[in-house]
């Protein structure tokens, strides 16, 4: 499970209290869930309007029927039970949430228990070596307490067995995700700073010492959070197969640290392509460092480098979290997953709505290429990888960027009927330019927009979703008419959708199968200022310079058709397959397997 | 002092912007001369004083001597460098150089950025439709490509464009029999004496079996980096892979600064870019698949013949002749123009005659000078005007 999403560990206890109230006082409405059944939703990919109610549940066409004409005692008594129906329905979401945060936790708690008996386990060996030791110095005229010391004895995160006053007092806490809000005391921002770190302190080595009011080892190491995950693929051109190519996409890790239970920090870095280093082609990045604070129960702030809450891949996209060996088109060239800004953001989820609004950084365009001589991309791939994307080509990542112009977005979302995720966000601000060379700034001031609106719905073995986003740049007019004759002018507006059906073919323990087909479309240039367009070569042109290696300029835009299947060998673990039939560049047509692990 | 010299002059306009020599990730870049063998604009400044085919100078003595028996500049020297500097003509050399490398890079004369397409770049003045079209056939990956090397975008030089991006490209242009040394027999015009006791003694790059004795190959020689150098270039006399390539030059003041080219070949731009639209078209290469004679009858395209000649004159059908055959496989030939898009029906010239026009007419407007108040001022050359048929 990945700590990113808004909902975190320390809103648990208060959740699960409110929503136990709920559900007893409700207890009477239980003969209605029967009833209740499945609720009458709109169709995947249009606005949400609420779930419709009827007396007669009925799965599948979208169109709600008409209430029953009654007479008035008959309709009170019917508002009555719709009311209920839907306070029910809305705890059975919050129950169904509630339920897959009790299994991370259990999960937490049984690795915390490990670290204990582990801690435990080690207490004694230390207790007994240093007895003998004691034992030795006393005899030997006593070389200070500082020869007992060692390097192995620092506080290292996430360490079983190093010091033994920790282990001591762990023994007498609680252990669970509430125990965040520790019984040895408040915060510590570093953690073991406090008595029992490097300075050679006679108190500290004893194994009877327990710090006053510090952090003591387990509870660091509790709060401490490790995940991470990985992606392999292997891609294959069919009708280019001498551009098959293996990847070692993603290794990516994460940490992060629960400071109590209002406050954590989490941390993600990625390595992309095996090899970092300036001849080869891999980069190592910060994804993600931000504080997350709850200020009051209905909101929480966070500040720092986080992702973005757009579309339902960029929050979310573990390998074992999507479908296709490779993330979608839309959510990679139009939302330029991994999308990520800094600067702050307020957000909060209530009564099936959650929200999201922040102000960050934005893009900067003085990054273009007008004068690409070769295509940026020839497979794929390559388009993924490459700055085709808009924003990808312009993102900022926190790197130095500029700050003069800052952007600001809104996201919302609704989950309250069960099964059903509706969402929409929209991202607005003056892109910024960094004044030096070599970038050279664009003429005039532009705004960047992007707005988008995704739909899931996991109704029985089915898990559908539809997504639509679409940005634009304001502005280009002179730009783009100065560099005439460009194969790649900064389009107006670039927008992209796709529609998605995966389904549970198989389950037998851990193992599952599931296939999907997906149909997307995606524009990178769907309107221009000041110019007519991107000036492409005809015919097969030199795509890379080494003789005989020919080839048509790619066109900026597709519909893609996707087939394909994951297996899942454990929640955690992934294989995956799928076969890409793209109409408008069909050399791009490929085979793809994928492998994929997260945890 | 009758000894001719061996290459094209280049042009010192905008050469303060020149970065020193670097390799930037294996790719040589920047230096000065056309081979980039003098690391600073000081340096370069030096050498003309003391080579044999410049100036002539025997050493930095005579040097000092001559400025001795100048009195406004030894006045001027003295006032800068005190007279302290006199003792040693090495010294006083170099300051000579520092000098006239500070003149170049502080007076805006040397870099004025006032041609008419500078003034399009700032709103003041518009392009006509034509130089407009030139401008996006420069531009365009799949027609000219002339930005690949000659960026018509901002590098990380200057704030405006300098149309080169300092890397070094060895493109086989053809032989230049104007050139004394490249004759058979190299002798001076002036004097008729022979020449071959002035000829660089290069390295021996050009194997024994080649078809002329001289070759002029740019960064593996002849021409090798000077002692008074305080921190060279490295030498790339080994490295064969690069014989024949030469610095690309700044598209700046294009127009007025003819002949083209390190040898100076071609004294048109329509014939210069002509020729870089059907070079491996027009003439039999080992690249290209069918080639086509030269002439009225052989060539639809651009009837006046090849332009690969042999010092009589007659067409040599041999190309790259500027270079040994050994090292032909060092000529650029996987970008566009020189490889044009392929179709069903073949492949053509990426630019018609026309379209050179407009090219052309596009790097006329390259030319410092011009005046939005009084554009009829403007320097335009009479290769401006002509057009494929007056040509």
């Amino acid at each position: 499970m990945n700590y990113e999403a808004s909902f975190t560990s320390m809103t648990t206890t208060r959740k699960i209290g409110a929503a136990l109230l709920l559900g007893c006082a409700l207890g009477a409405a239980s003969s209605l869930a029967e009833a209740g059944g499945q609720t009458e939703t709109a169709p995947v990919g249009a606005t949400p309007t609420g779930a419709a109610q009827s007396a007669a549940p009925t799965r599948g066409p979208s169109s709600s029927q008409p209430a029953a004409p009654a007479h008035a005692a008959k309709g009170a008594q019917d508002a009555q039970v719709n009311a209920l129906q839907r306070q029910l329905k809305e705890v059975q979401a919050q129950l169904r949430e509630l339920a897959e945060q009790n299994r991370a936790l259990l999960e937490h708690q049984k690795t915390i228990d490990r670290q204990l008996q582990q801690q435990q386990e080690q207490l004694a060996q230390q207790a007994a070596a240093e007895a003998q030791l004691n034992a030795q110095l006393e005899a030997g005229g006593g070389a200070g307490q500082g020869g007992v010391q060692s390097a192995a004895r620092q506080p290292r995160p996430g360490q079983p067995g190093a010091q033994g006053q920790a282990a001591q007092s762990a023994a007498g806490q609680a252990v669970g995700p509430a125990a965040a809000s520790n019984s040895a005391g408040g915060n510590s921002a570093l953690p073991g700073a406090q008595a029992n770190s490097a300075l050679p302190d006679s108190t500290s080595v004893l194994p009877n010492a327990t710090p006053e009011g510090g952090t003591s080892l387990a509870s660091f190491a509790q709060g401490v959070k490790l995940w991470g995950y990985g992606e392999i693929y292997y891609t294959d051109p069919l009708h280019d197969r001498d551009r098959a190519q293996a990847d070692l996409a993603r290794a990516v890790f994460g940490i992060g640290y629960t400071f109590d239970s209002r406050t954590e920090f989490n941390s993600e870095f990625e390595i992309e392509h095996a090899v970092s280093s300036a001849e080869d082609p891999g980069e190592f990045e910060v994804e993600q460092l931000y504080i997350d604070h709850q200020i009051i129960d209905p909101v929480a702030v966070r500040a720092g480098l986080f992702l973005m809450p757009f579309g339902m891949l960029n929050e979310h996209h573990e390998p074992t979290s999507f479908y296709g060996v490779q993330r979608n088109f839309v959510e990679t060239l139009i939302i330029p997953s991994t999308w990520r800004e800094g600067g702050f953001n307020f957000h909060g989820a209530q009564s099936g709505f959650g929200w999201n609004v922040g102000l960050t950084t934005g893009f900067d365009l003085s990054k273009w290429d007008f004068a690409p001589e070769f295509p940026q991309y020839t497979t794929a791939l390559e388009l993924i990888n490459s700055d085709a994307g808009p924003l990808h080509a312009t993102h900022q990542e926190l790197a130095l960027a500029n700050a003069h112009d800052l952007s600001q977005y809104v996201s919302l979302s609704y989950f309250g009927v069960p099964g059903l995720t509706v969402g929409g966000a929209i991202f607005t601000g003056k892109a910024g330019a960094v004044p030096a060379p070599p970038n050279a700034p664009i003429p005039g001031s532009q705004r960047v927009t992007l707005w988008e609106g995704h739909a899931r719905w996991t109704p029985g073995k089915f898990d559908l979703s539809a997504l639509y986003a679409h940005g634009s740049i304001s502005n280009l007019a002179a730009t783009n008419a100065s560099n005439p004759g460009s194969p790649n002018p900064i389009p107006s507006s670039f927008y992209g959708y796709f529609v998605q059906a995966a389904y549970d073919l198989w389950q037998h323990g851990e193992y599952r199968l599931a296939p999907f087909t997906r149909w997307e479309v995606y524009n990178l240039g769907a309107s221009y200022e000041g110019t007519p367009g991107p000036m492409i070569p005809e015919g097969d042109i030199p795509l890379t310079g080494a003789p005989g290696d020919y080839g048509p300029w790619p066109r900026n835009m597709d519909r893609v058709w996707t087939i394909g299947a994951n297996f899942y060998i454990t929640p955690h673990v992934v294989l995956k397959t799928d076969y890409q039939h793209f109409l408008i560049n069909d050399g791009f047509t490929r085979f793809d397997l994928g492998l994929g692990v997260a945890f | 002092m009758d000894i001719p010299g061996f290459r094209n002059t280049p042009s010192l306009s905008y050469v303060s912007l020149t970065p020193g020599f670097f390799l930037d990730d294996g790719t040589p870049t920047g230096g000065f001369f056309r081979d980039g063998r003098a690391s600073s604009l000081d340096v370069q400044a030096q050498l003309p004083f003391i080579t044999p085919f410049e100036m002539g100078n025997r050493d930095a003595a005579e040097v000092v001597g001559r400025l001795q028996q100048s009195p406004a500049s030894l006045q001027a020297f003295i006032a800068a460098y005190g007279s302290q500097a006199l003792n040693d003509p090495k010294v006083a050399l170099a300051d000579i150089g520092l000098a006239i490398a500070a003149f170049e890079t502080e007076d805006a004369a040397f870099h004025p950025f006032s041609s008419k397409f500078d003034y399009w770049q700032a709103g003041k003045v518009e392009l006509t439709p034509v130089e407009l079209q030139g401008l996006a056939l420069f531009n365009n990956p799949g027609k000219g490509n002339c930005t690949a090397c000659h960026p018509s975008q901002r590098q990380g030089y200057s704030e405006h464009p300098l149309f080169t991006d300092f890397t070094y490209d060895n493109i086989g242009v053809p032989r230049n029999w104007d050139i004394p040394a490249n004759a058979a027999n190299p002798v001076s015009p002036v004097s008729g004496a022979s020449l071959v006791s002035y000829m660089p003694a290069g390295p021996g790059n050009v194997p024994s079996d080649a078809e002329y004795g001289y070759y002029d190959m740019g960064l593996c020689g002849p021409f090798q980096t000077d002692v008074i150098d305080g921190h060279p270039r490295p030498s790339f006399v080994t490295v064969t892979t690069l014989c024949g390539v030469f610095k690309v030059p700044s598209l700046r003041n294009v127009a007025i600064t003819g002949p083209y080219f390190h040898n100076g070949v071609f004294s048109t731009l329509h014939q210069v870019v002509e020729w870089y639209v059907t070079r491996d078209i027009n003439n039999n290469a080992g690249n290209n698949p069918a080639p086509v004679p030269a002439g009225p009858d052989g060539n639809p395209y651009f009837p006046v013949g090849t332009f690969y000649v042999n010092a009589d004159g007659t067409p040599d059908l041999y190309e790259y002749n500027d270079l040994p055959v050994a090292f032909d496989a060092n000529v650029n030939i996987g970008e566009v123009p020189y490889t044009p898009p392929k179709f069903s029906g073949g492949q053509s010239p990426t630019l018609t005659a026309a379209e050179i026009d407009a090219v052309v007419a596009f790097l006329c407007t390259l030319t410092d000078g011009y005046d939005p108040a009084n554009p009829s001022a403007y320097n335009v050359p009479a290769q401006c005007r002509a057009t494929a048929s007056g040509n």
